[in-house]
């Protein structure tokens, strides 16, 4: 995502434009336009040439269509996300690594076995929203990763959000803008409650190419009775003539096997510890040592309690208070870096060392007062 | 520990006290060495901290010359890299908590502490001289099932909170192996009742399940084994006989 002019300013710009147009409109805007904003949908083509209607099967960029006192449409995006409002989670979750499994010791002597999960870095990277992504969702980043490792498009990417480049990102859905986050901040263990309900999703350990015994379960074929090499083949794939002498669609035969994603759902979360950074949840986990594994709050239990949640949300204002202000002051510089390296001035910048604080503000009234100029 | 007990030692084990002795300097020196170093990180603190941001320039191949760069919001590797200075220190990057590449030997340590205040239990597995090892014969008494179980320790298994030992016996000529978690409170008392002659060359006596290796019934070790701690403890009480298991095992470990 190219990232565009400090988001305050878009919204200035536009409660000036007359309040009556849409906010979708200028969303897919490629730059700002002064003084008027056209009611048709620019089309999300940057460079090139195009016609204004979008590509088909293009994501739809009008996800409050209102009905002419119609009822409400049960189908269609708004409607998707009303169904399945009870089946997204209040919050986002974090990434983590599967660390081992372990056990705890109850004092009656019960033995409960447990997976400890670590978190490393975990920062919240972006946010998805309603009215521009269609769902509200928050993007989250783990580890670090050496900018050797990244390509230009994303090291320019996390430039404007002013994060270093991770290790590994994933999405988590949320249940409405209460959900976000602001980028930039950490997730730490305590974002979780000890004894609350976690879902934990990761890829599971790939067996490779397996046989029907071994994917499926199937018995076998005998060790003696005249059998001849086929000790292990699975039997026959169906009857024969009178069926039409064909396989049945879905036929349970030898082929790959693992690797594909699996939720466990339901852990309680047993311990967090903020120092060895780790969460531990009860029972087991898919996956090796070392596999990268997502943990959010559970889907078919109740959330945490309210309070615990404000809790948490304060205790990340607490940890970054100034998240937005940050992230607006890295737009801009990343602005001024962006200007430069398309002018191939980026060099000469390095060599007088890097202090662009005038350059912003000229930068920022060049790009309002003649946006034709910039393009 | 002083160098009384070097002197009482049997001259044969000089060898093992010596290499005691040797560990001890080194723990002292280390322990010296650990302060030193805390004293000079207060007084590097004077220093002004490293910029938490840099630039990554990737560099053409061809002409030698930046062909573009980009800012990355964490300390350079090299100081040597450009920085961005322009960033008010108000609006320096978040520092993000770096937690230990291994969290498992703390949470180990945590919970042990937790399970076995008093380190007996630990102490007893120990790999030390006087702990058990591998070929002794232990007696488990076990909160819920009634007799206690005795038999030829023949494997630990290291996982430290999760640490458990299999004990080998013959019951009714039936060969019976029994897990017993150590910190598990179930585990009401391990008793050393009968040492092995020699150290196993193997860290799993799991040949002993064949019949020609097989020490079979260990009830006679133990009845032999019970019968002189009646006479050293007849004056005890039979309330604190009943419970002396635990006890017992964290002063045969001292």
């Amino acid at each position: 995502m190219a990232p565009r002019l400090p988001a305050r300013c878009c919204w200035r710009q536009l409660s000036l434009a007359g309040a009556s147009t849409p906010r979708t409109a200028l969303i897919f805007a490629p730059q700002i336009q002064k003084s008027s904003f056209s009611k048709t949908a620019i089309s999300p083509v940057k460079y090139g040439w195009s016609t204004t209607l979008p590509k088909r099967g293009a994501k739809p960029y009008k996800y409050d269509q209102t009905t002419s006192g119609l009822p409400a449409l049960t189908t269609g995006p708004a409607a998707a996300l009303e169904r399945r409002k009870n089946t997204t989670p209040v919050r986002a979750g974090v990434i983590a690594v599967k660390k081992g499994m372990t056990a705890f010791f109850g004092n009656r002597g019960a033995r409960i076995p447990c997976t400890v999960l670590q978190l490393d870095q975990v920062q919240a990277l972006a946010n998805k929203t309603r009215e521009k992504n269609g769902y509200f969702a928050v993007q989250v980043g783990f580890g670090d990763r050496k900018a050797d490792n990244v390509g230009a498009p994303m090291l320019g990417w996390y430039e404007a959000k002013g994060i270093p480049p991770k290790e590994k990102v994933a999405e988590f859905k949320v249940r409405d803008e209460s959900g976000l986050l602001p980028p930039g901040v950490q997730l730490q263990p305590d974002w979780f409650h000890v004894g609350q309900w976690v879902d934990v999703r990761a890829d599971c350990k790939g067996k490779g190419f397996a046989g029907g015994m071994k994917r499926h379960g199937f018995a076998g074929q005998e060790a003696s009775h005249g059998n001849s090499k086929n000790h292990r083949t699975i039997g026959s794939s169906g009857p024969s003539q009178g069926s039409g002498s064909r396989v049945l669609p879905g036929k349970k035969m030898p082929g790959r096997m693992g690797g594909q994603r699996v939720t466990v759902q339901n852990l309680p979360v047993l311990m967090v510890n903020n120092e060895l950074g780790i969460v531990v949840v009860k029972g087991c986990v898919a996956g090796p040592k070392g596999a990268h594994v997502l943990i959010q709050d559970a889907v078919k239990k109740p959330p945490p309690p309210q309070e615990f949640i404000q809790k948490t949300r304060k205790l990340l204002d607490q940890r970054f208070p100034n998240a937005e202000e940050y992230l607006e002051a890295a737009r801009k510089q990343h602005l001024v870096l962006k200007e430069a390296r398309a002018q191939g001035r980026i060099d000469q910048m390095l060599k007088k060392g890097v202090t662009a604080t005038d350059e912003i503000e000229s930068l920022l009234q060049a790009r309002i007062t003649a946006p034709e100029v910039v393009a | 520990m002083n160098a009384t007990p070097l002197v009482r030692r049997p001259l044969g084990c000089l060898k093992n006290s010596l290499r005691q002795a040797r560990q001890l300097k080194e723990s002292r020196l280390l322990v010296a060495r650990g302060m030193a170093t805390t004293t000079t990180e207060t007084t590097g603190s004077e220093a002004p901290p490293p910029p938490r941001h840099h630039v990554f320039q990737i560099i053409d191949r061809k002409t030698k010359k930046t062909r573009t760069a980009f800012a990355i919001y964490k300390p350079a590797i090299k100081p040597s890299l450009p920085t961005l200075k322009e960033l008010p220190p108000i609006l320096s990057p978040p520092k993000l908590n770096k937690p230990p590449s291994n969290p498992l030997p703390a949470l180990h340590a945590e919970q042990i502490k937790k399970m076995d205040p008093t380190g007996a239990r630990t102490r007893l597995f120990a790999k030390t001289r006087g702990a058990a090892r591998v070929g002794d014969i232990l007696m488990v008494t076990h909160r819920r099932s009634g007799e206690p179980f005795s038999g030829v320790l023949i494997e630990i298994r290291r996982r430290g909170i999760d640490t458990a030992i299999l004990l080998r016996n013959h019951l009714a000529k039936v060969g019976v192996e029994m897990w017993f978690k150590i910190y598990n409170k179930n585990v009401a008392g391990i008793e050393i009742v009968k040492r092995a002659k020699k150290r196993a060359r193997r860290a799993r006596l799991t040949y002993m399940r064949k019949a020609k290796h097989d020490r079979c019934d260990v009830s006679a070790a133990v009845f032999a084994w019970k019968k002189t701690r009646k006479v050293t403890t007849i004056k005890a009480s039979a309330k604190k006989a009943a419970k002396g298991g635990k006890n017992a095992a964290g002063k045969k470990a001292k």
